[in-house]
């Protein structure tokens, strides 16, 4: 091989030296290169920026107005030149237009800077949006990459951009407080029913036809209503959106709404529409235990702490859930554990069947008597009494959940996904009418963790 | 200067896979749905054949495809055929770097660049393709590694997000579409017409072909692999998900918390796919350079890929109406080229009059 490799090199020499040598010339090709790559460097034609001047959206708040144009307010973090500390502000820029591409472009001309919201973590979607389609409103986000799907979305009660402007607790950062309460832990919690863009889209575009996502409350510090059985959250009184209701001009922390399209934000050289006590100086807390939900990308209504409990652990992986239920005439809140629910559909002699299937493993976390030291140590065995008090909640939260799908027709919970996918030949007779034909099974089994 | 087999099965397996992760799973997933794994399937059995096909051809003889081509048809037809190549070779490669400068722009900036970012490419295209074949394999050698690392960590940061219900239920997309989702993919598809033009320049030794053919399924398998978690990931999204696989891993919960980990990992894919995209460049002016006679590969190289970056900034504002074309005609091409001009290369004499007496 080694000998026929050198015949071959000595074959071709004398036919290359005939030939154009570039490597005579390919110093000075080279140093044409690393010319041309310097002045393509530093006349900024490799699209480089100079993180310093430029803003990067970190949240987009959604309303709309009764003309039908879109109000988009982008939480904008700018970084600042610092030598230690913080050295990022956060502001808020308003664009509006008939789309929230308009919106954006508006707000791309205030802040000098063309974004493609890469770096969008959160939608927030205010209340006056419950009239139109919703995924007319967000189309932008899905078109040719413009955002990433991860981006977390929510409605929110009252005018997202004053929920955007308000103070918080947890984070100097509005967008980053709202999206603690929509984590993946709350979610696995059963506390949230988290969403990004992704699952609304495939909730939204499968043969359910139906999605939803979390709704974001305000809530007063100091305002938590007294009482409950454990899914209460601080505020409920004066911030609750109506079930299902239209509009409503929001809670705490809310201005008079409205939106003045064009208006800049916070130290962007406008004036933001929010008033009243919008931006009031009192940080807020953030809750998200209801859930929004849309049929057909259209509003519906909003589920209540326990319906959404209930969505929560059919749809998530749930790790540990609380679950307050009353037995023997006492409250208790049982910690679930090793939580395993899902539903599945068959037809059993013509009726379609849906099973829903929960399993947990309870221990007492807490109960409304008097604590006994001594027999602390016997809480993870559970009285039977207890275990059914906490069967029978869970089947209640389940049947509120099961009658507001039947009622509204939105399936959030994917029976006819389940209809199409495992019981094909059935799609076409059930599709229309199954969720008020449909059997439901219950099979709850909560036992105690020892 | 020969190329080793072990490279020949390298770029049989990375390349094979890199130059399907751009734009092929969406367009698939647009043309085939959730049945989307069975065209592709079909198309990789098809090739696969075709691949075999020439593989074993080479375990019949030394020589290269132009010397077979030149001992039954002369040197003129032999010339024409090659000149036939070269245009194929030529128009394959456009689509494929239409992507990669979409890829590079939508992908490596946050803002708008201008194409201008992208002309690098065309410096090192003309580089690579101005080298002899062997370079193709040493390239190859670099290369493979890299690509098992970087799409291995890719799809197992995505993994947990498959849902597989999604593919439910299975094969109700009408045959038509199916098939429609094999032509209007067949551009994606060149592999037997990498391995005519390495023929001859590897020496075979026994089971060597079974080693190409099985490398070749392995790219399939991973191109497989790849399209179950796109799609599985996500279902009815996925018809409008364009270069998913610089998207998937954002999915991943840790990238929340270390940032775009990511990048590096798509950075070593993106090497991979340019030399994957180069090969065509690189056969196309082997294949001029051929037909013409002419051995100089560095001016070859540089007139073509002068025209590919002519093609490029001229023609970017109309490059969906050229995608169309390309889905609904280049299918007739690929089979000829990729199917049926492998087999019928059995009919080539293998020997010459002489070695016979």
């Amino acid at each position: 091989m080694k000998s026929n490799k050198k015949d071959e090199n000595t074959v071709k020499k004398p036919a290359m030296k005939s030939k154009l040598n570039l490597s005579k010339f390919s110093v000075l090709v080279y140093w044409l290169i690393l010319l041309v790559l310097l002045v393509m460097f530093f006349t900024n034609d490799f699209g480089l920026v100079d993180i310093h001047k430029t803003s990067i959206i970190t949240a987009v708040a959604i309303d709309s107005d009764d003309d039908g144009e879109v109000l988009v307010t982008a939480e904008i973090a700018v970084p600042q030149p610092s030598q230690s500390g913080e050295n990022i502000k956060y502001t808020q820029v308003q664009g509006s237009g008939l789309t929230i591409a308009d919106a954006l472009n508006e707000i791309n001309a205030k802040t000098g800077f063309y974004p493609k919201l890469q770096f969008c973590k959160l939608i927030l979607i205010g209340e006056s949006c419950r009239g139109k389609q919703l995924f007319r409103m967000l189309g932008c986000f899905y078109r040719k990459n413009y955002s990433e799907l991860t981006a977390l979305t929510a409605m929110c009660e009252g005018n997202a951009y004053d929920m955007l402007a308000l103070k918080s607790n947890v984070s100097n950062m509005t967008s980053e407080a709202i999206r603690k309460v929509l984590s993946d832990e709350i979610e696995k919690s059963a506390n949230a029913t988290s969403a990004n863009l992704k699952k609304i889209a495939a909730m939204q575009y499968s043969q359910s036809a139906a999605c939803f996502m979390p709704y974001v409350e305000v809530n007063k510090p100091g305002e938590s209503e007294n009482g409950g059985n454990g899914d209460n959250v601080g505020g409920e009184g004066s911030n609750s959106g109506q079930q299902g209701g239209q509009g409503g001009s929001g809670g705490s922390g809310q201005g008079q709404g409205g939106g003045e399209s064009g208006g800049g934000g916070q130290g962007q050289g406008g004036e933001s529409p929010q008033s009243g006590s919008g931006g009031s100086e009192q940080p807020v807390e953030f809750s998200a235990r209801k859930t929004a939900y849309f049929s057909d990308g259209n509003f519906v209504g909003i589920l209540d702490e326990q319906q959404a409990f209930a969505l929560a652990v059919i749809s998530n992986n749930i790790r540990i859930a609380v679950l307050p239920c009353d037995a023997d005439d006492i409250h208790y809140t049982l910690g679930l554990r090793n939580v395993k629910c899902g539903v599945d559909l068959k037809v059993e002699n013509g009726v379609p069947v849906l099973s829903v299937k929960f399993s947990a493993r309870a221990q007492i976390q807490g109960a409304r008597v008097k604590v006994d030291l001594q027999k602390i140590i016997a809480d993870d065995a559970i009285p039977a009494s207890v275990t059914k008090g906490a069967e029978t909640e869970v089947r209640a939260r389940f049947e509120d959940l099961l009658k507001a799908v039947k009622e509204s027709g939105a399936d959030i919970i994917g029976v006819k996904q389940l209809l199409y996918k495992k019981n094909y030949k059935y799609y076409d007779a059930f599709k229309d009418d199954i969720l008020q034909r449909m059997r439901v099974d219950y099979k709850i089994k909560i036992t105690s963790v020892s | 200067m020969r190329i080793d087999v072990r490279q020949i099965c390298f770029i049989m397996f990375a390349y094979t896979a890199a130059t399907k992760l751009l734009m092929y799973p969406t367009i698939l997933s647009q043309l085939c749905g959730r049945d989307l794994l069975f065209s592709a399937a079909i198309s990789f059995l098809i090739e696969g054949i075709a691949v075999w096909t020439v593989a074993y051809l080479c375990s019949r003889t030394d020589k290269t495809f132009f010397q077979l081509l030149q001992g039954t048809l002369g040197n003129v037809g032999a010339r024409i055929i090659f000149g036939f190549f070269a245009v194929f070779f030529f128009l394959a490669a456009i689509i494929p770097v239409f992507e990669q400068e979409q890829y590079v722009h939508n992908i490596f900036y946050d803002t708008i660049p201008s194409i201008g970012v992208f002309l690098p490419f065309f410096i090192f295209a003309a580089y690579a393709a101005g080298k002899r074949l062997t370079n193709i394999g040493r390239c190859a050698d670099i290369c493979f590694p890299i690509f098992l690392v970087s799409i291995v960590f890719l799809l197992a940061m995505a993994f947990p997000e498959v849902q597989w219900d999604d593919f439910l239920p299975v094969l109700k997309t009408p045959a038509t579409k199916i098939l429609r989702g094999v032509s209007g993919t067949a551009l994606n598809f060149f592999e037997p017409c990498w391995l005519l033009m390495f023929m001859g320049r590897f020496k075979y030794k026994k089971g060597d072909a079974a080693r190409i053919t099985f490398s070749y399924a392995g790219g399939a398998a991973a191109v497989l692999l790849f399209l179950t978690v796109f799609y599985g990931m996500y279902g009815a999204v996925a018809t409008s998900r364009t270069f998913a696989v610089a998207r998937m891993s954002l999915f991943f919960p840790a990238i929340e918390t270390l940032g775009r980990i990511d990048i590096i990992l798509l950075l070593a894919l993106e090497i991979v796919m340019l030399f994957a995209v180069v090969l065509n460049i690189q056969l196309a002016t082997q294949c001029i350079s051929d037909c013409a006679g002419w051995g100089n590969l560095k001016i070859i190289s540089v007139i073509v890929n002068t025209a590919m970056l002519l093609i490029l900034v001229f023609t970017e504002s109309i490059y969906n109406s050229i995608h169309l074309v390309y889905y609904k005609w280049a299918w007739i091409a690929v089979i000829i080229f990729t199917v049926l001009i492998p087999i019928l290369a059995w009919a080539l004499k293998r020997r010459n009059t002489n070695e016979k007496q």
